[in-house]
């Protein structure tokens, strides 16, 4: 059968440019999960896994896996921003504008525009939505599911995927013009999830997702007869007072041997900041309270005010900074 | 006159070097204190340039008439250094579009601290005047865009400045976090001057928006009543959500515009035609939708399915 396509548009000079998804299951109803990844064309990790994901739903259909069923519809999209994959650009090449802050989209508009309004049409009739993340080419984050002012449903349903950490964040007046946001104003139940590092496909991160994946299809019983594998750690959820970002006060170049998913204790190391010409020690970062480190620096040279890390922790923070806004979703 | 030089931000890079966010000072008297600020994005230096020439008439005053400079003039011409150093139109590294960054934070990320510096610089003005150069892809006339939540307020302000044109737009929440939205909100009035286009510098809009902006200043009482100053010659027309219409390519080519900018134009003349490098065959031809002025028009020739390449005024 022909690949199905979002949005067909012409090109300046290449080939016509075309969005391709997955569709599986029964066409007959509106799908019920939509999984969406490659937005910013440069985080590889969430478009390796559902390409992985739609390989597997794919041997389903096709009926090599007899034991597993797929019992309603679901499409995948891997990748939105496909010029972007292939230039390895984060933005819509051709005019810089990120796709992630063109939502809802407008059929008539900008290119950009167009392109949203086709991912967003093809996704609001799906009753689980979830758009797959991978930070920025700065900051590592441990594979996890971010709530924006959660529904009930959700905040049950987020447990289902067992990945490490549940986070609730508020919504910035920046992120109203993003996928998720868009999702928000038509119902459903709706996740955004960040993994890893944009810029690399980290394995670790992309076996988690998967088997995160392959859990919420099992729980949710959108497909029948999956045996998960060993169960993975506990998963936490951590409300909006649960997340202490570190930042620096200084400049300078930063080093670090933490990896994310760690449960550090008050006072563990995380790193240390040096001054790049005279090779000093300008400081030294430690874990003020006890907590999941559930997001890491990766980029050393450092900035006045640079998030270094993100703590969740298991106890409620009174007083403390809550947020650091950056180019992430 | 005093004339000062200062930083409203510096902040230390990573390697050694500061980053400072320079200002200009021209003090008069006690009277109202005016901002002009630029170079919000790095790609657009039409408001830096229009700094120069403020400073090269304010300097002049202070030689012919010291006297007559009876408040505080500060000129900010670049809040985005880095990106006029790179050639790029937001935050380097933090790819980070700083007039999404308002009001900002003295303790976040670096866009977030430029933009708290900026706003303690600047709360408190008689008038901000904010002025961009659209972007690499589109030259504008010489314009004001106003949020109708600050209509009441800005629209007198802005019908004296010179320019051709006023654009009412709705009320967007992701643009609540510009420096204009920021300022107005807070009550100091800002207003958005956009014109030119960006990576160019065009000396006739410049010229005129200056007469505008001393006029409004002398207005304001920052110049001294009896002053000379060249006459107001434009008056602006008043566009709104209901009478701009938007000519998106309807394919992908190289756009050749068959008219000048700031054309009135009529329903059905042609504007612009799309062509294919690969053939002599034209792909689309661009006609105006309505009778009215093409305010906007495409300068980068290069369009993908979708681009901008003009916006028209409806005038009737």
């Amino acid at each position: 059968m022909k690949t199905p396509t979002l949005l067909e548009m012409t090109a300046p000079l290449r080939e016509d440019f075309v969005i391709p998804y997955h569709d599986f299951g029964p066409r007959t109803a509106p799908p019920r999960l939509a999984l969406v990844a490659g937005i910013h064309g440069n985080e590889l990790n969430g478009i390796f896994v559902l390409s992985r994901l739609a390989e597997y739903l794919q041997r389903i259909a096709d009926g090599t896996q007899p034991a597993q069923q797929l019992t309603h519809r679901i499409v995948i999209v891997p990748a939105v921003n496909v010029l972007g994959v292939n230039t390895r650009t984060r933005r819509w090449p051709f005019d810089k504008t990120d796709i992630n802050r063109m939502f809802p989209g407008y059929d008539l508009g900008e290119t950009t525009q167009r392109i949203a309004n086709a991912v967003f049409q093809a996704t609001r009739p799906a009753h689980y939505r979830i758009d797959v993340h991978s930070s920025n080419l700065d900051f590592e984050e441990v594979p996890q599911v971010r709530l924006y002012e959660p529904s009930e449903d959700e905040s049950a349903s987020a447990m289902l995927f067992g990945l490490p950490a549940v986070i609730e964040r508020t919504t910035d007046t920046a992120f109203t013009t993003t996928l998720g946001h868009a999702w928000r104003t038509c119902g459903g139940e709706n996740f955004v999830i960040q993994a890893g590092r944009a810029g690399d496909l980290q394995l670790p991160h992309c076996e988690r997702l998967f088997r995160a994946l392959m859990a919420f299809l099992h729980h949710t019983g959108l497909v029948t007869g999956i045996e998960l594998a060993a169960e993975d750690q506990d998963t936490h959820y951590f409300g909006l007072d649960q997340t202490l970002p570190l930042v620096s006060e200084h400049a300078g170049l930063f080093v670090t041997h933490v990896q994310v998913g760690a449960w550090l204790q008050a006072g563990a190391l995380i790193g240390q900041v040096y001054d790049g010409f005279s090779g000093e020690r300008r400081a030294e970062v430690r874990a003020p309270v006890s907590g999941l480190l559930s997001g890491i620096r990766r980029q050393p040279l450092l900035y006045e005010g640079d998030l270094i890390a993100r703590l969740q922790t298991r106890v409620r923070l009174d007083g403390q900074r809550r947020t650091v806004r950056g180019q992430e979703q | 006159m005093d004339i000062t030089q200062d930083a409203v931000v510096s902040l230390a890079l990573p390697y050694r070097e500061t980053l400072k966010i320079n200002r200009t000072s021209f003090i008069g008297g006690g009277g109202p204190r005016v901002a002009v600020i630029a170079g919000i994005h790095g790609d657009e230096l039409e408001g830096l340039y229009v700094c120069h020439r403020l400073a090269a008439w304010l300097e002049q005053l202070a030689e012919t008439h010291p006297h007559a400079l009876r408040g505080r003039v500060d000129l900010i011409p670049a809040l985005n250094p880095l990106g006029i150093d790179t050639l790029e139109r937001f935050v380097p590294v933090f790819d980070a579009d700083l007039n999404r960054n308002f009001p900002g934070d003295p303790e976040g990320l670096l866009p977030q601290r430029i933009a708290a510096g900026a706003i303690a610089a600047l709360s408190g003005s008689a008038l901000v005047i904010d002025i961009h150069a659209s972007n690499i892809f589109l030259r504008e006339i010489p314009q004001v865009r106003i949020n109708q939540d600050f209509a009441a307020t800005l629209v007198p302000l802005a019908e004296g400045m010179n320019l051709d044109l006023i654009w009412l737009h709705g009320a967007v929440t992701v643009l609540e976090a510009t420096i204009a939205h920021s300022l107005n909100s807070r009550g100091t009035p800002c207003l958005v001057v956009e014109m030119g286009v960006g990576m160019r510098i065009t000396p006739a809009f410049t010229e005129q928006l200056l007469v505008g902006i001393l006029n409004a200043w002398q207005r304001l009482g920052v110049l001294a009543p009896d002053l000379p100053l060249d006459a107001i010659t434009h008056s602006p027309l008043l566009a709104d959500d209901t009478n701009v219409h938007y000519l998106n390519a309807e394919t992908s080519g190289l756009f050749l515009p068959t008219i000048d900018h700031w054309m009135a134009v009529r329903h059905g003349d042609l504007l612009g035609t799309i062509v294919s490098p690969q053939h002599g065959g034209t792909l689309s031809e661009v006609r105006s939708p309505v009778d009215g002025v093409l305010f906007t028009l495409r300068e980068y020739p290069a369009v993908y399915e979708g681009s901008l390449m003009a916006r028209i005024m409806a005038t009737r």
